[in-house]
């Protein structure tokens, strides 16, 4: 759940998430649930030339399994705290 | 104990509405959301399926679709303000034409896939046992 | 009780203990899709998905020369502030040489 938490403290923030297809589209992150869906809004496409189909739209969701990366701006995350987060979580019993 | 959410981040807000369903094989389909579940298998009604090929495009009336989740790209709520009949930039063609563009596309693609693998197995990269899609 | 008071150890049983080892230093990352990163490791999972800063990512494209039929390898450079990786793309995982 370690990264089910971390993103739950970016909800409000603007994030840019690459798919595995090579879209690229950033937006507000609105939600984010345990299989690391995403929801996304006010979303601006890159290289919209390259998927018109995505004009029309301004909010969407993201299936987890199709996220390559997700990119973030520094300021938002205390790096500290996060590594220590994943020390409990890697001496939590499986 | 932290409470176990039922997954999908909040589809409830896109039920009956007007959504664009982005699929694995780059298939576009357009349609009222009438149901999901956590693995985001969707039911779609009044589905149009859209095809984009370079500039062209072609579409069909398909009814009701349900989708499994797994072939799930994305889901994107329609701005009506911004919702247009198809793409005035591109070339609309018949759908039994895309339909052809479309799958002579795949085919191209996994090809170009399938040498480009041969020459970076050469320089360390992995084989990626015969994805073209890389999801 | 000493085992209790001394959750945090250094001992390497399993494979991702190495990994948590590696925590806030810098890491190479083998990624499907011909991509490779370099950057400091912040936070993992199981699963491996990370978080990593001051990531530079390199990508290895095989390009067409449709006249001379040639193909000719190249490699595009990307920095990254903060990036999380999602772990179905990592094949492998590097900890920073000790020398």
């Amino acid at each position: 759940m370690l990264f089910y938490s971390f993103f739950n403290t970016l909800i409000g923030h603007s994030v840019t998430v690459e798919l595995k297809n090579d879209l690229t589209i950033s937006g507000k992150l609105v939600s984010v649930d345990q299989f690391l869906n995403i929801k996304l809004n006010d979303i601006k496409v890159l290289d919209q030339q390259k998927y018109p189909h995505m004009d029309s739209v301004k909010s969407c969701f993201i299936r987890g399994s199709v996220v390559r990366y997700v990119s973030l701006s520094k300021d938002l995350v205390d790096t500290a705290l996060l590594q220590d987060a994943t020390r409990r979580e890697a001496q939590q019993p499986k | 104990m932290e409470s176990f959410l039922p997954g999908t981040a909040s589809l409830i807000d896109c039920v009956d509405k007007k959504l664009l369903v982005v699929l694995r094989d780059g298939r576009n389909l357009i349609g009222i959301l009438r149901s999901y579940d956590q693995f985001a298998n969707l039911v779609l009604q009044n589905t149009l399926e859209r095809i984009i090929v370079n500039d062209c495009y072609g579409e069909k009336e398909r009814g009701v679709f349900i989708i499994r989740g797994e072939n799930v790209v994305l889901l994107g709520e329609v701005d009506k303000d911004k919702e247009q009949d198809g793409y005035p930039n591109l070339n609309k063609v018949s759908y039994e034409k895309i339909k052809e563009l479309h799958e002579q596309e795949i085919k191209d693609k996994k090809a170009r896939e399938l040498q480009k693998q041969k020459i970076l197995l050469e320089r360390g990269f992995s084989e990626e046992f015969g994805d073209y899609d890389l999801y | 009780m000493a085992d209790q008071e001394q959750p945090i150890t250094n001992s390497v049983e399993e494979p991702l203990d190495l990994v948590r080892l590696s925590l806030d230093e810098c890491i190479y990352v083998k990624m499907r899709g011909d991509r490779e990163l370099k950057g400091r490791l912040h936070a993992y999972d199981q699963h491996l998905n990370m978080v990593l800063g001051d990531v530079e990512e390199n990508i290895t494209v095989v390009e067409f020369n449709e006249e001379t039929n040639e193909e000719y390898i190249r490699k595009i450079q990307r920095a990254h502030d903060m990036l999380f990786v999602r772990g179905d793309g990592v094949i492998l995982v590097s900890p920073p040489r000790r020398n």
